[in-house]
């Protein structure tokens, strides 16, 4: 692909967040102005524990071009202890999708619902590393 | 543990006392059928067979944890099977599909086996029980046994209640591993002693051997690569019916979201222009490796289901066995351990998780 194709590639990142903690982050993002690129496409899920793995796997079969979950901070579930039992699915999965080269494109993070600039700035960065891997080559495959 | 020594021709009455003197109410057994070995559910004493031979025979046909799956009875099931079979039905109990109550779990030692149409084909040479000599010796002949048996370390019977173990030429240690094992072995009257069953050495080298015969089979290390293995997948989900460890009672690949058809599919190729038929080999298998990640036992069920000879083996055992790495879970090890996604510690995995 040559250098001018990349410039235009805006990647489809699709996210999982949780109600509690790093929706209201994106919220917080939102009210204080903070500017974000706009690839990220936001499924709110009650708890961090509410993502199932298979979610993760179907939005990169089908060609999400990048996916992130994000999450209260280990500690601080709002149902206690969510996202202890979300970090180890976590762990799992991605051990299953670093032997297929596909652990790139899935990111993870901890973003409370006071870190409003931090999700900002957690969106510039992971569009930045989802634009340099390039469209996710599911997507123009039959499967 | 408490154990005591035995013969091969003493099996037949251990057998049959466990069902007269009522240690357990049925029993599962190896059953020979002419040259080939399956399962029989035994009510009967006497219709335990005379030669126990059948009990170490090198022939994998179904799982034998799978056969009792989801069984919620009171009555107490034995089952005498090899290891991977029993720690499928610990397995099983942790998943609440089998309850510890009901069941005696006897495991015997395994060296490797065939697949039983393999065993069945070349029983005048593989005989009623192998060792890794003669599995060399018929390897040069190109009869060889199957790759999860190959790659496998948990040859020696070390779980379940009970473990009836070779020893030399046609001595057989048995010995209680759990109370339960070791009350059934008190009820059926056999003068126990304490039994230092050490076997460290031979355990090594089994797993030395494993893991060299693991590091030379080729590895599915991309997408790619794993589309190329799946390509003849036909999605017929025999490797999920016969594997020990799934369980679910409706599972997703047999719901409209699962397994479209219809409108679903033509939506699906509105969507991304075309959809390879049958659609859903790699999330199918995808999803399937994360659903047995932590429990997967490496009995190869799944690569003997596969009507169209994939070696699955490479896929769910190799890749399941470095989940269970990071939760540092030997699956079918014991009952009370608690299985990885029910449990967390409140500091770990930070680095898996980048």
């Amino acid at each position: 692909m040559g250098e001018e194709a990349k410039e235009e590639f805006e990647p489809k990142i699709v996210g999982f967040t949780c109600n509690w903690c790093t929706y209201a982050a994106a919220d917080l993002a939102g009210t204080s102005r903070k500017k974000y690129p706009p690839n990220s496409r936001i499924i709110r899920l009650m708890c961090s524990a509410r993502l199932d793995p298979m979610f993760v796997l179907k939005a990169l079969l089908n060609g999400a071009d990048g996916v992130f979950f994000s999450g209260c901070h280990p500690g601080e579930c709002h149902y206690i202890k969510g996202n202890f039992y979300a970090r180890r699915r976590i762990a799992a999965i991605r051990t299953i999708l670093k032997q297929f080269g596909l652990d790139d494109r899935f990111k993870s993070y901890w973003i409370s619902a006071s870190e409003g600039e931090k999700f900002a700035n957690t969106m510039k960065s992971l569009t930045e590393e989802v634009k340099e891997l390039g469209p996710n080559p599911m997507r123009g495959k039959i499967i | 543990m408490k154990g005591a020594e035995l013969k091969h021709g003493d099996l037949e009455g251990l057998l049959k006392g466990l069902l007269e003197k009522g240690v357990v109410d049925c029993l599962i057994v190896p059953h020979r059928a002419g040259k080939s070995v399956s399962y029989m559910l035994v009510k009967h004493a006497d219709k335990i067979e005379s030669s126990a031979s059948a009990l170490f025979a090198p022939s994998f046909s179904v799982n034998a944890a799978n056969l009792v799956k989801g069984w919620t009875i009171k009555e107490k099931v034995g089952i005498v099977a090899k290891p991977c079979e029993i720690r499928a039905a610990v397995e099983l109990i942790k998943l609440k599909q089998l309850d510890n109550e009901s069941v005696l779990l006897i495991t015997t030692d395994c060296s490797g086996a065939y697949t039983n149409q393999v065993y069945t084909e070349h029983y005048a040479e593989i005989g009623d029980q192998v060792d890794s000599a003669k599995i060399t010796e018929l390897e040069g002949k190109g009869i060889t046994i199957r790759e999860s048996c190959a790659i496998c370390e948990h040859r020696l019977a070390d779980v379940g209640d009970i473990i009836i173990a070779s020893g030399a030429g046609d001595d057989l240690v048995v010995a209680g591993l759990t109370e339960k094992g070791e009350g059934a072995l008190t009820a059926l009257e056999l003068s126990l002693e304490d039994k230092d069953l050490e076997r460290a050495a031979e355990k090594e080298k089994i797993a030395a051997e494993a893991k060299a015969k693991l590091a030379g089979l080729p590895e599915l290390s991309s997408l790619d690569a794993l589309e190329e293995f799946l390509q003849d997948c036909i999605v017929c989900k025999n490797c999920r019916d016969m594997c020990p460890v799934c369980y679910c009672k409706e599972c997703f690949f047999d719901q409209p979201l699962g397994d479209p058809a219809g409108g679903d599919l033509l939506n699906l190729a509105e969507l991304r222009g075309a959809v390879g038929l049958p659609t859903g080999q790699l999330f199918y298998h995808l999803t399937r490796v994360y659903h047995v990640s932590t429990t997967c036992v490496g009995c190869g069920a799944c690569e003997d289901a596969c009507p169209k000879d994939i070696p699955l083996t490479r896929l769910y055992p190799v890749i399941t066995q470095k989940v269970q790495e990071i939760f540092k879970y030997e699956p079918g090890k014991d009952v009370d351990e608690p299985l990885p996604f029910t449990a967390y510690e409140e500091e770990e995995l930070e680095e898996c998780l980048r």
